[in-house]
């Protein structure tokens, strides 16, 4: 499921080691070079995951909870990592994971979602393209546009855009079809152009 | 993605879905290439292009708002090095092992976990100031332009201070026109972001140099107040009170700038 285009650090270490040696380091029983592998793959992703656990928890300290559990799992269940997949989409989807069974995951999962409704995704805005190339260098909008937007839509949107994670591993992590991946950035997009319109109007 | 057929490609407008996946790129090479090649030819979709990508760009700008407090790192290496060894340590590794060959094994990694916390600590603080500078810089330049217009336009202190009720979490007074330096005015203000914080940004000139002081609240950690002193030829003076921080950022003469800073911390 995951690819290894997003494991620079640990693919050139890879390449520096022969054949024998990549195999000594899968054998070797080193709890220490384990973790160390853990670590150089895991540590460089620690903003990007404080950052997607403050969206999703709205919380500094949970937020930092919720980070820290999330290495702990990861760490526990690297066993089951396969080397060469992509290691940000698989703690990503462990951190989503544990934020569901959270209480605060719990609440949020009982918002309703109106699921990726096809006719809605299709239709042109009434606005000119012009019209749209609205002043986006307005902070203040746009974190207000991210704030109003729904949880389940801005969850796909910081994946694709802040993260830069592909469709099929976003599929991974949310655990839901390709096609809801597209048709919720779609919507996320759509929704989040027509709460900047305004925001943007009164500024301007 | 699904191939789709090429043959009228270059005709076809783009649809969002179609659009979203340009613009992600994650569409196969034969249909990106169809794709911009129509867009050589129609206006309108380049423009649904351009627009999406501006908007990809400023979500992605804006969604990278909460920074993880600097001491966090450390908190989570230790939290890593506390864990019992006999959780992640298999039965072979044990019998394998003894605690006495173990133990220097576990300080050296225990000395290159400190290490490496402490290398990070540093890069990230360095990484985040440079980072911030730029950030300030650029939303320094953005007020230059011509087309750029602050939200609220006043020299009057009585205007522009009201302004921010309600648009912040917190207040800051501003001096009395008397209490400037020479040739020092007020021009207007903006709500802004800097570091994921909501501020102030006050826009004065000080002989007919464009000036933009940043006010935003005092967080713990020394990443704000560890600023460069100049960048790309324009001062920055950071200066905290005890509840703000106050950041400066213009071309003038660095003397003349710690003078408004100083005025700005004196009506505190």
């Amino acid at each position: 499921m995951f690819n290894s285009q997003h494991l620079p650090v640990y693919a050139v270490s890879l390449h520096r080691l022969n054949l024998r040696q990549t195999e000594a380091l899968r054998t070797m029983p080193s709890t220490i070079s384990r973790s160390a592998t853990f670590e150089e793959l895991a540590l460089p992703l620690f903003a990007s995951l404080y950052n997607h656990a403050f969206w999703l928890t709205r919380n500094q300290s949970e937020a930092e909870d919720l980070v820290q559990e999330t290495f702990s799992k990861a760490l526990r269940a690297f066993d089951s990592f396969q080397l060469g997949t992509n290691f940000k989409a698989w703690i990503f989807r462990i951190l989503r994971n544990t934020f569901l069974t959270s209480r605060t995951g719990i609440a949020t999962s009982r918002t309703v979602f109106l699921e990726d409704h096809p006719d809605t995704l299709d239709t042109v805005a009434s606005s000119t393209p012009e019209d749209t190339l609205i002043r986006l260098d307005n902070q203040a909008a746009l974190h207000l546009a991210l704030e109003q937007l729904q949880p389940q839509l801005r969850e796909v949107l910081l994946l694709c855009d802040v993260e830069e994670i592909k469709y099929k591993d976003i599929a991974a992590i949310l655990d839901v079809p390709i096609g809801t991946v597209m048709s919720r950035i779609s919507r996320a997009r759509s929704t989040l152009r027509q709460l900047l319109q305004p925001q943007l109007g009164e500024s301007l | 993605m699904t191939q789709t057929p090429q043959t009228n490609q270059s005709t076809e407008h783009l649809n969002p879905g179609k659009l979203n996946a340009f613009i992600d790129g994650e569409l196969p090479p034969a249909e990106r290439q169809g794709i911009e090649q129509h867009l050589t030819g129609c206006h309108a979709c380049t423009m649904g292009v351009l627009s999406a990508t501006q908007l990809k760009a400023a979500t992605a700008s804006a969604g990278h708002r909460f920074a993880p407090p600097p001491e966090a790192l450390a908190r989570l290496t230790a939290h890593f090095h506390s864990q019992p060894q006999a959780e992640t340590r298999t039965k072979k590794s044990a019998r394998i092992y003894s605690m006495t060959s173990l133990r220097p094994l576990a300080w050296a990694a225990l000395a290159a976990a400190i290490l490496l916390t402490v290398s990070l600590l540093g890069w990230r603080q360095l990484h985040q100031t440079n980072a911030l500078a730029a950030e300030l810089l650029d939303q320094h330049l953005a007020t230059l332009s011509s087309g750029a217009t602050p939200q609220v336009i006043s020299t009057d202190r009585h205007t522009v201070k009201p302004w921010f009720q309600g648009r912040l979490p917190f207040s800051f007074n501003l001096p009395d026109p008397a209490a400037l330096p020479p040739d020092t005015t007020l021009k207007g203000a903006d709500l802004t972001y800097i570091n994921g914080q909501p501020a102030a940004l006050l826009l004065f000139t000080i002989h007919k140099h464009e000036v933009s002081i940043f006010l935003t609240q005092r967080t713990p950690g020394p990443i704000l107040t560890a600023l460069p002193s100049s960048r790309s030829g324009f001062a920055i003076h950071s200066t905290t009170t005890h509840d703000l921080l106050i950041v400066a950022v213009s071309d003038v003469n660095p003397a003349d700038l710690d003078l408004l800073v100083a005025a700005l911390v004196r009506a505190q």
